[in-house]
């Protein structure tokens, strides 16, 4: 690990340990902000129950799906538009009309449309991560330098081949990069997709927290989002790094 | 070997600019052709036309002989930055086979001076080392035809004239015709054949001078002096660019 790493533990830490001794001493109730230990025997016991494994499989699939999706469709529009003219001038003016709604707008269309069991929100994800894959990818195939496509002229290569070869590896940074932020919007809208109805899932657990006035439950489930999300993002990164091996390694240390 | 021949080639952008009229230039096999001028001349746009990046409005590019094949080398290095120094020069290679390519990698790399760097990243070369993976990637899938757009213009002296000599060594054993570009008059003395001084406004040939001098050429000799000279006295000879047009508002007669 870095170089003093360990210091950005020394904050939470410390009002952990705080916290942890201002209820045990009678300073504070805990029941709307329970201590550490609190949240620890409720883990516990939702663990051991089974309960928590159930929502996280129930969570982590439907990101899983609806960023597969997502990425999938705004990568392949993405290399469309990026490819032709024509194809840009015909759609994007749409996608970018579509993309000023706000995600979260869709969803009694997608209740109405799809049901309110699982398909409308895997849309919902889907949708959500799909613009900034877009985006992304699309801005960066269209920033590529001109003079590097130019060496791939020189040296014969087909339009295919520039746009294996050249333009391809030059937008992975780009392109990893708005896969990342398409997975945080993901867990973003899996929380508002499980919130607005679903029988198991991260989300119906903060739901089910406030309804029963269980703050450590709330609590619970969202530590466990930000584990779920920065382990995702990790996994992401890992994978992107064999690829993007030829840029400054510093870069990618974040 | 083969041969480069240029006729009556013209360039007109959209913006009405002509950058090229009338321009004739040919580069007889196995020689080294030098484009003078300052900026503003045409030569970087003659040079991209014969490499097929611009069209021309006018005029004929032909190579003739029995290779065909064109390659160049830029005024930056233009290296892939993802792929390796030795992969870079790969990629110039790719109608070789897959065992050729590789063996003419490494004797690429060797011949440039960079044996054991074929490894490293192009972020990791100097920029006179990435200026010579550029050269082997022009050379590795040889070439009838090469390209130089004042490839060395970017170095400091001393790397520059390293660079002179290597290309000269590869060109003696590989024989390429080479159509290079530059604004050095000594730079031309030194590699060119002939050199062809251009005017601008729009581009055209002002004159081609025969270097004349045998190789390797003494940069102190008094012949070489001699020959410098004259080449600088033809790019005297052309022209000035013309004053901007005197800009008058709405309404003001410009004889006032």
């Amino acid at each position: 690990m870095r170089r003093g790493a360990w210091l950005g533990l020394l904050i939470p830490l410390v009002l952990a340990v705080a916290w942890e001794l201002a209820v045990r001493h009678g300073l504070a109730s805990g029941r709307l902000m329970p201590p550490p230990s609190r949240l620890a025997q409720t883990a516990r016991a939702l663990s051991r129950s089974g309960e928590l494994q159930t929502h996280v499989l129930a969570t982590t699939q439907r990101v899983g799906l609806g960023f597969a999706i997502g990425a999938v469709a705004g990568t392949v529009l993405a290399m469309l538009n990026g490819a032709s003219g024509l194809a840009l001038r015909l759609l994007d003016p749409s996608v970018q009309a579509l993309r000023a709604i706000p995600s979260i707008a869709w969803v009694p269309l997608f209740i109405l449309w799809l049901g309110i069991f699982e398909t409308s929100k895997l849309a919902l994800i889907a949708l959500g991560v799909f613009f900034p894959v877009y985006l992304g990818l699309l801005t960066a195939i269209q920033s590529v330098d001109r003079k590097l496509i130019e060496v791939g002229r020189v040296f014969g290569l087909s339009r295919t081949e520039i746009a294996l070869r050249v333009t391809w590896p030059a937008v992975m940074p780009a392109w990893i990069a708005a896969l990342r932020t398409g997975l945080g919007l993901g867990f973003m809208f899996v929380v508002a997709a499980e919130l607005m109805g679903a029988s198991e899932g991260l989300g119906y657990l903060l739901l089910d927290g406030q309804q029963m006035g269980r703050a450590d439950t709330i609590l619970v489930a969202m530590i466990v989002f930000a584990v779920l999300g920065k382990t995702a993002d990790s996994l992401l990164v890992a994978a992107s790094r064999p690829v993007l091996r030829w840029q400054d390694t510093h870069r990618l240390r974040l | 070997m083969s041969a480069l021949l240029v006729r009556g080639l013209g360039k007109t952008y959209a913006d009405d600019t002509e950058a090229l009229r009338g321009v004739d230039v040919h580069v007889g096999e196995g020689e080294i052709v030098a484009i003078l001028g300052g900026s503003g001349c045409g030569k970087t746009t003659l040079l991209r036309l014969i490499a097929g990046l611009d069209e021309a409005s006018a005029g004929t590019i032909a190579v003739t002989g029995e290779n065909t094949v064109i390659s160049a080398a830029f005024q930056e290095p233009r290296l892939l930055p993802w792929l390796t120094a030795g992969a870079n020069i790969a990629f110039g290679g790719r109608r070789l086979g897959a065992a050729e390519r590789r063996d003419r990698t490494q004797s690429l790399l060797r011949r440039i001076g960079l044996a054991g760097y074929g490894k490293r990243w192009p972020r990791e070369l100097s920029g006179g080392q990435q200026q010579r993976v550029a050269i082997a990637r022009a050379l590795i899938g040889h070439p009838g035809v090469l390209l130089l757009d004042e490839p060395f213009s970017a170095l400091d002296t001393f790397t520059r004239a390293s660079l002179h000599d290597l290309l000269l060594d590869l060109w003696r054993e590989l024989q390429p015709t080479v159509q290079m570009v530059t604004h050095d008059i000594e730079e031309a003395v030194v590699l060119a054949d002939r050199i062809v001084v251009m005017r601008p406004h729009p581009g055209r040939v002002q004159e081609t001078l025969r270097v004349g001098l045998p190789r390797p050429r003494d940069r102190l000799a008094p012949e070489f002096d001699l020959v410098k000279r004259t080449a600088l006295r033809a790019v005297n000879r052309s022209p000035a660019p013309p004053p901007e047009p005197h800009r008058t508002g709405p309404g003001v007669s410009p004889w006032l």
